[in-house]
């Protein structure tokens, strides 16, 4: 699906204004669209690929792009938002394939709110588990998800984005969270038991 | 959440449908298709038992996926994006119109000076011609004397 065909819907596009002043090289505009888009790119970006350091090279390659396109973006064509997401996602798409895919089992890198050191190594295990069970998920079952749940898009956001019907969209929802839970909570309770 | 018009012709809201809503979008309501969110809640009060069976599954899993925080960005990669972006150079084109309007006040103000000089010396000299009757060394060093001072050697 090309840029343009994603998002139509732009008619109230909450970052047109933005976009615009950037494309205008205001220095302001780029400060603010960074401290508006990084995190969640950051985190899009994360829960793709379970790496911290390739997460930050996706981020800094989409703001790239953003720079190159922001002077002829013509609000009304694209949500850009959703632009940023394709962008970001095929930037994925690239390391993944690299990678072939390859599980990652290194240890996460997250905030620290563990109270003790008990709380500490619970929060690591937890996080780590969830990361590990996102990466061996099918990409675009995991794409699904993280675009859904953690993205926060709608369902008819996430389904034209993906380029694939709502229906389809669900069934990939439906078939990443028994997969999850498979890998998450059964077989844990199934170790408990032992 | 932003919402969009789902233009899929709705499936009655039954076991079946709300289960697949649950499945696929999790126990939080908030998170469920817009359009079907309120079938949907009614369907869970007028079904208590079977609803509740399901949301807590779908919410044991919610918990998990609600583990999975990521970091936020380092400063460093905060100025480096920003650094590698494009920005008009304000601040120096403005030192530069500064810098040659500062140029052409001085110059003016030079020009400006020169002629009143000019004016003065011109429209003044009558005045200093005479005022030079009263004290001829004016037109000479300090180190200057007059030639009868010499004469005698």
């Amino acid at each position: 699906m090309s840029d343009r065909e994603i998002g139509r819907d732009a008619g109230c596009d909450p970052d047109a204004e933005l976009v615009e002043r950037v494309g205008r090289r205001d220095p302001a505009a780029v400060r603010a669209l960074v401290e508006r888009k990084l995190p969640r790119l950051l985190r899009l970006a994360m829960r793709m690929l379970g790496d911290r350091m390739e997460a930050e090279d996706v981020a800094q390659e989409a703001f790239e792009r953003i720079w190159t396109h922001a002077p002829g973006w013509k609000a009304g064509q694209a949500k850009f938002d959703t632009w940023l997401h394709r962008v970001a996602l095929n930037l994925c798409y690239d390391r993944l394939r690299a990678h072939r895919e390859t599980p990652v089992d290194e240890a996460p890198d997250l905030p620290d709110n563990a109270a003790t050191p008990a709380e500490h190594m619970e929060q690591r295990s937890r996080a780590m588990q969830i990361r590990a069970a996102l990466a061996a998920l099918p990409a675009r079952q995991r794409e699904a998800l993280v675009l859904n749940y953690y993205q926060e898009l709608s369902n008819v956001e996430a389904a034209a984005l993906m380029g694939i019907s709502v229906d389809a969209l669900e069934s990939l929802l439906s078939r990443a969270r028994r997969n999850l839970r498979t890998l998450l909570i059964e077989r844990g309770e199934g170790k408990e038991e032992r | 959440m932003t919402r969009e018009s789902d233009t899929r012709r709705l499936p009655p809201m039954d076991e079946a449908r709300f289960r697949a809503i649950v499945d696929a979008y999790g126990a939080d309501e908030q998170r469920w298709p817009h359009a079907e969110r309120a079938a949907a809640q009614a369907w869970a009060n007028a079904h208590r038992s079977e609803a509740h069976a399901l949301l807590e599954t779908a919410a044991r899993l919610d918990d998990w996926l609600d583990r999975y925080e990521v970091a936020p960005a380092t400063d460093a990669l905060h100025r480096r994006i920003v650094g590698r972006a494009p920005v008009r150079v304000a601040s120096r084109a403005h030192t530069w119109w500064s810098g040659a309007a500062l140029a052409g006040v001085g110059l003016l103000g030079g020009l400006t000076g020169a002629l009143a000089v000019s004016f003065f010396v011109l429209s003044g000299a009558p005045e200093a011609i005479h005022a030079s009757s009263y004290d001829a060394t004016y037109l000479t060093t300090s180190f200057g004397g007059s030639a009868a001072d010499w004469s005698g050697q």
